[in-house]
């Protein structure tokens, strides 16, 4: 059907260029392509937004009904005792497809940053250049696509929030506000010097991974994309992905329940994570966008196991969870303002980041907002982390790993804080009982409990 | 009669005759029981009669004391102070927490007491004011109850669409809840879709000294936060006011290309009643994008002459703040301890000081949300919240445990959104353009 009308250009707005004549690609297990850079030799199509969003995109010739998928139109031209030779469809294999967004700004409208699927340009053009129209309900968050929205409303509320003092927050607003005022803010800041270089040069991959760890200042502008699903200009990656990069699984009380609850999470964000690193754009390949959220990942599981030290030695946090159950949501306050105006923001290359960097001159003291999750930027670390890669994808050993990792991390811990051990020992009479494996003291200086993070005192 | 109750440090209130007299007073009527006393007009064996397990008798014996006291009648005055005293407790429950508070205020106002006390308390309360125990008193309050999220949510919405396209933003932030209000709102200006803009917040503070640390300590905390944001920011503080109505343009640092945003968050109550137009039309000289407007919906202020009036509205305000105080926190929670005790300055403020005795800024005479629209009403124009700021409103009390509700205005006079406890309306916020 298509390929009778690629022949002329009609009025409903199809018209299509062809970059070059040639062979059908091969038509066993396609591989996917980078997002963005078609198959040179595929065939260009530049359909106008009212027929990308057009819902009956199958036409049947005879009678000109329109039906939203092949198969129904199939079904339906059965129905018009066609001759035998017009009921087959025609058997010249078809080109591959290409199809380019019909909004002239944006960056997927020239053919060479075509993208290979109509229903990835579909999404495309909805989240960046369509109304959103579908709002969660818990944060207020929009969303353009319903798919997204709906992988959203998945996830919405059960991510965790993870401050540098220890603390973990359920509620996003409240681990901002928290965040600002924590005195681990300060100690942050000097860390994140150290390792800004290297994070710049890397920067460039991480706009498009989006694994959620901010590197320039304005990285933090980023932010919210993670719990966004557009972020990148590819249509490929899952929106979901951002998502769970996050998402540490839901909070828990107990080790135990921590621990699967986090290995779902994790199984869930294998797939995810796959697509990923499959996906070339990784060139640059290092580790560190991934290991930010594997740390995320993990961070939560180390401080789990904090949590459960403390569910054990005081009923308060638990009772106090329970009484203030209610508070599960999550996400930005101002997401909404977020989302009308991140559609340009996430467009906005590594390399305008690092502009703005420049620009707020100052800032080079960046830390990343997310400082918060143990990072791991330096290329020495690189083993233990690939230690937490294998024990992504060799599922098994990921209890085992966080053991090692934990070590490690732990002392990572201890140097950095040790100003703040010292000061929590002497106000908490217990020490060493509440202190965890990593050997940081339990109770930081924020005074943090339960999984909301706080203890009646 | 156990006097300490009142100020740890001051002498006992009821000087030895005075003790002596209520003894006699009961002694009198122990006598008098068989038969109803005439010797004073209400007193007899129902009002005094023992608290029943079921039903509040701490608003009825306080109602029937500051009748007592506005009818001047020592006897009554007395016995009853004796019997809330008796019954009182700032570690009960709530009834017993309201006796001790109110109790605590009557008692300055029939003994003429109440500055030196209100002056105590303040003294003792700024002893103990750290930048510490502040910041953990209030994230805490916050995180389990909305009562400040939601002037913050609805201002930061308001300012936010105001100052949509600007990029000099000056917010001159007059309030009581230690910039808390802010990091959110820097965070949003961050990931604004164009460029971020440049951010000045000049903090009003017209507390004492000693508060002014707590506000260094709280301004680097912004800064730091804003870097952190990657927000060009800039941060002031501007302290040591005898009252609001000594800030200028130029004392602000109020430049012409600068969006301006007043944002009073329990502020306005803090103004002398005779100096809040003044105060409104100060603000409108600044020529502001927005001016929003947070506030407790109460009336203490058109009731100021009629003492038993304004105990009856005092009393009903703070009845529904402990009730929410006490569902929200953790029963033996010392952050409600500390807000709580922060509320009885302010009762003794309201019921037992007169007003313009030369206290600074904190007249604590609170108005409801459709009063101070009269007044805004003279300089400005009520914006209505958008939309996205009320969903983001809902989503914010869905966060809480349930009891929260909100109350759009109804009819055109009524300017603002309401928070309410138990369908009770608790917190009004507003939005207005000049």
């Amino acid at each position: 059907m298509l390929e009778n009308m690629a022949e002329e250009e009609l009025p409903n707005g199809f018209v299509q260029n062809t970059i070059a004549e040639s062979n059908p690609p091969v038509a066993n297990k396609k591989k996917r392509s980078l997002p963005g850079t078609p198959d040179p030799e595929a065939e260009v199509i530049a359909l106008s937004p009212k027929t990308l969003m057009a819902t009956n995109r199958f036409l049947c010739e005879i009678c000109g009904k329109g039906f939203q998928r092949d198969q129904n139109l199939q079904l339906h031209r059965r129905g018009h005792n066609l001759p035998w030779k017009l009921k087959l469809r025609s058997v010249k294999e078809p080109r591959k497809r290409v199809y380019v967004c019909p909004e002239k700004t944006c960056v997927h409208h020239h053919p060479s940053r075509a993208l290979g699927d109509l229903t990835g340009i579909k999404k495309h053009f909805c989240r960046k250049h369509g109304e959103k129209k579908w709002k969660c309900e818990k944060c207020s968050k929009r969303y353009a696509v319903q798919s997204d929205w709906k992988a959203h409303s998945k996830t919405c509320g059960t991510r965790e929030y993870k401050c540098d003092c220890g603390t973990i927050f359920s509620r996003r607003d409240s681990f901002i506000t928290h965040r600002a005022f924590c005195d681990a803010l300060a100690e942050e800041t000097a860390r994140m010097n150290a390792v800004s270089n290297m994070n710049n040069a890397v920067a460039g991959n991480i706009n498009h991974h989006f694994m959620g760890i901010p590197l320039g200042p304005n990285m933090a502008q980023h932010l919210p994309s993670i719990f966004k699903p557009n972020v990148s200009s590819d249509g490929i990656i899952n929106p979901t992905t951002r998502e769970l990069s996050l998402w540490t699984g839901q909070g828990s009380q107990g080790h135990e329940v921590m621990s699967t609850s986090n290995l779902q999470g994790i199984h869930q964000l294998g797939p995810c994570l796959g697509a990923m690193f499959a996906d070339p754009f990784v060139s640059c390949a290092n580790p560190p966008p991934s290991e930010y959220h594997l740390n995320l990942v993990f961070g939560t599981k180390l401080s789990s196991s904090s949590t459960e030290e403390l569910s054990s030695t005081t009923s308060l946090p638990l009772s106090d969870v329970k009484e203030t159950g209610t508070q599960l949501c999550v996400p930005s306050l101002y997401s909404t303002q977020h989302q009308s105006h991140q559609t340009p923001s996430a467009n906005m290359s590594a390399t305008a980041l690092l502009q703005k960097a420049a620009q707020i001159g100052a800032t080079s003291t960046e830390p990343s907002f997310l400082g918060s999750f143990r990072l791991k930027f330096n290329a020495d670390s690189q083993v233990q982390d690939g230690n937490k890669l294998c024990g992504l994808y060799g599922s098994n050993t990921l209890i085992t790993n966080i053991g090692n990792n934990a070590e490690e991390s732990g002392g990572e811990l201890s140097q950095i804080h040790p100003a703040k051990r010292r000061s929590t020992l002497n106000e908490d009479g217990a020490g060493g009982r509440t202190r965890d494996f990593l050997g940081v003291g339990v109770q930081p200086i924020c005074h943090p409990s339960s999984i909301n993070g706080w203890i009646s005192s | 009669m156990d006097t300490a109750l009142f100020t740890p440090k001051e002498a006992p209130l009821f000087n030895s005759n005075q003790q002596r007299n209520v003894k006699e007073a009961m002694e009198m009527q122990s006598i008098n029981q068989p038969q109803n006393s005439h010797t004073s007009t209400s007193i007899s064996s129902d009002s005094i009669e023992l608290p029943s397990a079921s039903g509040k008798w701490a608003p009825r014996l306080l109602l029937e004391c500051a009748r007592a006291i506005s009818e001047n009648d020592s006897g009554k005055i007395h016995l009853l102070l004796w019997r809330l005293n008796e019954l009182a407790s700032p570690y009960g429950d709530c009834d017993q927490k309201l006796a001790s508070y109110f109790l605590q205020a009557l008692f300055c106002k029939a003994t003429d007491s109440g500055q030196r006390c209100y002056e105590t308390l303040a003294a003792v309360a700024e002893k103990r004011h750290s930048f510490d125990s502040a910041r953990k008193l209030i994230l805490k309050f916050q995180e389990v109850s909305p009562w400040m999220t939601f002037g913050h949510v609805a201002s930061n919405g308001a300012i936010l669409e105001a100052f949509e396209g600007e990029t000099k933003l000056h917010i001159i932030d007059i309030s009581n809840t230690l910039c808390t209000q802010w990091p959110i709102l820097l965070e949003a200006l961050a990931t604004r879709n164009d460029e971020t803009p440049h951010l000045k917040l000049t903090v009003v503070d017209t507390a004492s000294t000693v508060r002014s640390v707590v506000m260094n300590e709280v301004g680097q905390r912004m800064q730091k936060f804003a870097r952190l944001m990657g927000v060009p920011f800039e941060f002031n503080v501007i302290s040591g006011l005898y009252h609001l109505g000594e800030l200028t343009k130029e004392g602000l640092g109020v430049q012409e290309d600068e969006a301006i945003a007043v944002n009073c968050i329990g502020a306005l109550r803090k103004v002398e009643v005779e100096e809040r137009g003044a105060i409104i039309r100060m603000f409108q000289s600044l020529r502001p994008r927005v001016v929003t407007v947070v506030e407790e919906e109460a009336d203490f202020s058109s009731s100021r002459d009629d003492f038993v009036k304004c105990f009856e509205e005092c009393l009903k305000f703070y009845t529904l703040y402990f009730e929410m105080l006490e569902e929200s926190f953790f029963p033996t929670s010392n952050d409600r301890l500390t807000l709580e005790r922060e509320c009885s300055r302010n009762i003794v403020r309201v019921l037992a000081c007169d007003d313009g005795n030369g206290t600074e800024g904190d007249s604590e005479r609170r108005e409801r949300g459709s009063q101070w629209s009269e007044r805004l009403k003279e300089a400005f124009s009520p914006v209505g919240f958008t939309d996205d700021v009320m969903d983001d409103v809902k989503s914010l009390l869905k966060r809480y445990r349930a009891g929260w509700g909100l109350l759009l205005p109804q009819g055109d006079r009524e300017s603002g959104i309401h928070l309410t406890w138990k369908e009770e309306p608790l917190v009004w916020a507003s939005a207005w353009k000049p």
